[in-house]
């Protein structure tokens, strides 16, 4: 008994989208490196990141896609929200006008991806709590009213980063299981990479007594 | 691949004579995370067989030069291969294996590698068949350079350390790479993959092959004290305590392996392989365990009277996982269980361990007989529940034991006796048969014993400590044996226990104090992790890098039908080579707009080279309206993107000066002052909304047009080939300026240039004289002169004006054909192309017929009397205002 060769059952594709300066490519440092980015330059295209992470059991790779914020680039960029099963929607807790911003980033979201994509708006920069421009509770409003899954961020101190790509990664596998995610569609983002049920030889504890069983 | 067809041959030619490739395959070596290209020939010489691995300079090879023997791999008891294949795999992972040195091999399923495999099964087949002395494999000796060494063991090795010139002098920088490799810490062989190997994706397999490269990092040992006890019972039943065979040390073992021989010789036993013997054995084991333990029995197999079992101390148990257990009868057709062997393999902690009892044939004469029934156990035992399936030697640690047979021969029975008395056991043993079939290395290679210190345990009277006295006398005999093979194994008893009476046989046990190694859990988490994150790390190292000198491209001024170019330099930064391309974005139907040229616009560059793109602006025609008008701006982001990695953009911008050339002729008749002068805006606005600002009384025709005909006009009337010969670019760009920009200066450029301009000034315009729509009416009424008439009369007022203006003018130059030569059907035709003009869509391609329909149309105003006209005074040719 081997497994096949791939060692991630999943692909899921992530986007990063957000205004220019929130730390999109920081967080994708963040979570593919473990490393805070200092002076990371703007983001002129975009950006390709992955990692395999594991849910519920089953390893899951991600591609993770990290897109310009500059709004020169937005018609561009609209471009690559198609065939994304996560969208993390960033803005910057010290600049309120990032968060102004997250209605026009979702309603392109909502537009140019399917309807069962996960987004998870992020609070990026809460490091900087003197600076802070959005409250926690007006943002976690904002992602009540509009049914997003929510957390403030740190790409710098690494807090949150992880728990945001994973449980958007969680969503994304539980819309699998309950059958709300049609893996056949073309866009739905995620790729099934069918591996063997079971693994390796089980590594449970499993004595042979051979008492009665030994004859030829 | 025809040419791999030929690949046997190549190989064949790389061999020295008496050495045949019996099959060949292509591979991919895994080094680390990177797959490379290898050939695999399996080569046999006088019926042994060596695995040789090539590499070559080019794939496929063409000569035998090509081909560097990499490794030669002799096919011994050590070698071994294990397929490693998921049921939807991709690719077949194929473990070569011998003694430290591991490989690990990619392999396209199919045939080809299933016959290849399967060849290389068939040879360590046949070397688990032979008979007589190990292979020795001299004829490697010169692959390896070494020629003192006679041993077979050296080949695999010598290759792996040698320092020998000759072998050195072949190494390629491959294989100096793969020295690098073959270091513990995970090494990125950045040179490789500019060598053109690839970069693999994660798999499991190789995840693995990891993994067990690195198990001393979280592993260690652990000493478990073993003992190994074997008794031939001679079909009898318990009758006395085991405790002083089981029991007879201090410290109570770990383990206990006990096996038994002979223990029910009845014909129900040995038909029906059942027998109360077993349970009642069973229940003397247990009984008789060291009572400083606890012990579970892991596992017990029996074939009718051979019998092992296998039992655990309670605190290891845990530990224990994968037992099976397997039976091989050798007795009667080579099938029939009274002799064979019986066996248990279970993994310790991280140490596979296998316990082997058997029952080898009889009869003094017969030790070929044994030595068979060995080969036959090793090469027919398997435990087919695990993919693929174990055999005997596919484990850490092997414990072989049992009445092996073997006799005392070539000496009086007397001198054994009296050797016996005198505890002489090292003259004895020399004349034992498993001594001297193991010397020859016959039997049991690979194995060791210790030393025996303690009287044949075969054959006395049943009860007693005397010899055999019955009528067949038998000589005393080491029958009873207990052998291992592995490592961290070190024997600490080997006896016997003649005080236990009940059999023919005295029981023999061996005491081992034998290192397995425990996984520390933490440590594996902590190696497994970084595996994991160093594939991840590799995945996103491994991804395409480029870096490009500028990602915002500005061109200062562009004109009309100037080009200019900037160069992008993009540059691979990265591991891996980069196939580049300009993607055209979401609803674009080209990956730039028009007036730009990319070139080139897919590419492929190398890890540390750089490759230029040139970017060309050149507005002309096409583009020029749209960019007057303002429906387009000279403004574009490229969208470059690497395949299978990032994208990047790439921002155009420039700066169009307006000009006359890609106007409409509606816009520029309410243009009094040269178009450069208008403000900026006011030239969109006038394309927008085709009206006249501020109460400017129009031209009757563009200002542009008048000009350039009126010098004709005036100097070019007897020029000849006028229209039919090209200006200079140099003079047009001067003549397109001077009409933009307004000048006191007289029009510069030629006659034939100032005719081109004119040309193209109408063939910029936004839309034809005759506007698209009405063409095929045109086309269609080329034949007749009133109906061209007809259609010209009704033309919107600025159109009218300027086309028969223009055949005024083409009357004119006509008039004087004598001097300049032209004739009506040349102009008609140049001018009928423009009068026109077809519309931009591609499906609207160039034909024949229609060209000559509308020179027709043209035509009939080059020859007909225009004078009946209603046109505007301004219109007259000559001098004016």
């Amino acid at each position: 008994m081997s497994v096949g060769p791939y060692n991630y059952s999943y692909i899921f594709k992530y986007i990063i989208i957000g205004d220019m300066g929130v730390g999109k490519s920081c967080l994708l440092h963040q979570f593919t490196e473990k490393k805070f980015m200092s002076d990371c330059p703007h983001t002129i295209g975009v950006e390709f990141g992955t990692r395999i992470i594991e849910v519920s059991g089953q390893k899951i790779k991600l591609q993770i896609w990290d897109t310009a914020g500059q709004e020169r680039f937005r018609a561009v960029t609209r471009s690559y929200y198609r065939g994304a099963a996560g969208a993390l929607m960033v803005y910057d807790i010290t600049r309120r006008s990032t968060y102004n911003h997250l209605s026009s980033w979702l309603t392109d979201t909502r537009n140019l991806t399917n309807p069962s994509t996960v987004i998870f708006l992020i609070g990026n920069k809460c490091d900087l709590n003197a600076a802070r421009d959005v409250t926690y509770e007006e943002a976690k409003q904002f992602a009540d009213e509009n049914g997003l899954m929510f957390v403030e961020a740190s790409a710098k101190s690494g807090e949150n980063v992880e728990e945001a790509f994973l449980e958007t990664a969680k969503k994304i596998y539980q819309s699998i299981q309950d059958g709300r995610l049609d893996l056949n569609a073309a866009e739905s983002g995620v790729q099934h990479k069918p591996s063997q049920p079971g693994g390796r030889n089980t590594l449970v504890n499993d004595q042979t007594a051979s008492k009665d069983s030994c004859s030829c | 691949m025809s040419t791999s067809q030929d690949l046997p041959g190549i190989i064949q030619a790389k061999l020295s004579s008496g050495e045949a490739a019996i099959t060949v395959h292509e591979a991919s070596l895994m080094q680390g995370w990177v797959r490379a290209s290898r050939i695999l020939a399996l080569v046999e010489h006088e019926n042994e067989c060596a695995l040789f691995i090539f590499i070559s300079s080019r794939m496929p090879p063409e000569v035998f030069t090509d081909l560097a023997i990499e490794r030669v791999i002799p096919v011994d008891a050590d070698f071994k291969c294990e397929i490693d294949a998921g049921e939807q795999s991709v690719d077949v992972y194929v473990n070569i294996s011998s003694r430290k040195l591991k490989l690990l091999f990619e392999m396209i399923p199919g045939l080809k590698t299933n016959n290849f495999v399967s060849e290389i099964m068939r040879s360590m087949e046949a070397l688990s068949k032979r008979r007589g002395p190990p292979p020795e494999f001299q004829w490697l000796h010169k692959y390896s350079g070494s020629s003192n060494r006679n041993s077979a063991d050296c080949v695999a090795s010598s290759l792996d350390t040698s320092d020998d010139d000759a072998f050195k002098a072949s190494k390629t920088e491959a294989e100096k790479m793969l020295d690098i490799l073959d270091s513990p810490d995970i090494v990125v062989p950045r040179q490789s993959i500019a060598q053109g190997a690839t970069p693999i994706a994660a798999r499991e397999s190789v995840i693995r092959h990891q993994m067990s490269m690195k198990e001393d990092d979280y592993t260690f040992t652990q000493t478990l004290r073993m003992f190994i006890g074997t008794w031939n019972v001679n079909g009898l039943p318990p009758s006395s305590s085991l405790t002083p065979w089981l029991a007879s040390d201090l410290e109570p073992p770990d383990i206990y392996a006990i096996g038994f021989q002979e223990l029910d010789l009845s014909k129900e036993a040995f038909l029906f392989n059942d027998t109360p013997r077993e349970e009642e054995w069973r229940k003397a084991v247990m009984a008789g365990l060291h009572p400083g333990g606890k012990y579970r029995q892991v596992a017990l197999v029996r074939l009718v009277g051979m019998m092992l079992i296998l039992l655990v101390e309670e605190k290891h148990v845990k530990h224990v996982r994968n037992a099976a257990f397997e039976t091989v009868g050798t007795g009667i057709m080579g099938k029939m269980g009274n002799k064979g062997g019986v066996a248990i393999r279970v993994e310790i902690h991280n140490t596979s361990i296998c316990f082997v009892n058997s029952h080898l044939a009889a009869h003094v004469e017969e030790y070929e007989r044994r030595n068979q029934d060995y080969h036959d156990i090793c090469s027919r035992l398997s435990f087919s529940k695990f993919a693929p399936v174990k055999c005997i030697k596919d484990h850490d640690q092997i414990y072989w034991l049992g009445d092996l047979n073997y006799r005392i021969t070539e000496v009086e029975i007397n001198t054994v006796r009296d050797l016996i008395n005198q505890n002489y056991f090292p003259a004895l043993i020399q004349y034992d048969q498993l001594h001297r079939q193991r010397s020859q290395n016959n039997v049991f290679e690979g194995y060791h014993e210790g030393a025996i210190t303690f009287k044949p345990t075969y054959k006395y009277d049943p009860g007693t400590d005397d010899w055999d006295s019955s009528e067949k006398n038998r000589a005393p005999a080491w029958c009873d044996r207990v052998l291992w093979r592995g490592d961290g194994i070190e024997q600490k008893e080997y006896r016997s226990h003649p005080i236990l009476k009940t059999s023919d046989h005295k029981p023999v046990s061996a005491l081992f104090d034998s290192q397995v190694r425990v996984i520390d859990v933490v440590k594996y988490r902590k190696v497994h992790e970084e595996v994991m994150k160093k594939l991840d790390k590799l995945e996103n190292e491994f991804l395409p890098q480029v870096t490009v000198d500028n990602t915002e491209i500005i061109f200062d001024i562009v004109r009309y039908l100037e080009p200019q170019s900037q160069e992008l330099i993009i540059a691979n930064t990265g591991q891996v080579p980069v196939q580049f391309e300009f993607i055209k974005k979401l609803d674009d139907s080209k990956c730039c707009k028009e007036w730009l040229n990319i070139d080139p616009p897919v590419s492929f560059i190398m890890p540390g080279e750089k490759c230029d793109v040139k970017l060309e602006v050149f507005v002309d025609k096409k583009s020029a309206f749209k960019l007057n008008s303002g429906v387009d701006k000279l403004y574009d982001i490229l969208v470059l993107h690497l395949e299978g990695g990032k994208d990047i953009f790439i921002t155009v911008t420039g700066n169009y000066e307006r000009s006359c050339f890609g106007s409409s002729l509606e816009a520029l008749v309410h243009v009094s002052v040269p178009v450069r002068e208008i403000p900026i805006g006011k030239l969109v606005e006038l394309e927008t909304t085709k009206e006249a600002p501020g109460g400017m009384e129009p031209y009757p025709i563009p200002k542009e047009i008048w000009f350039l005909v009126d010098h004709l006009y005036r100097h070019g009337l007897k020029k000849q080939n006028l229209f039919l010969l090209p200006g200079l670019h140099s003079e047009l760009l001067a003549i397109r300026n001077w009409l933009d920009n307004g000048s006191s200066e007289p029009l510069p450029g030629s006659l034939h240039s100032i005719a081109e301009a004119l040309l193209l000034l109408l063939d910029s315009t936004s839309e034809p004289i005759v506007p698209f729509n009405l063409q095929s009416v045109c086309l269609g009424a080329s034949s007749n002169y009133l109906q061209c008439k007809q259609i010209v009369v009704q033309l919107p007022e600025y159109r009218k004006n300027v086309f028969l203006y223009l055949c005024f003018f083409l009357q004119e130059l006509l008039s004087h054909a004598n001097e300049n030569g032209l004739d009506a059907k040349t102009l008609a035709t140049v001018f009928g192309g423009i009068f026109l003009r077809d519309s931009p869509r591609p499906s609207a391609r160039a034909n024949s017929t229609v060209d000559r329909k509308k020179a027709n149309f043209v035509y009939h105003f080059l020859v007909n009397d225009l004078s009946d006209y209603v046109v505007s005074k301004a219109l007259h040719l000559g001098p004016s205002s």
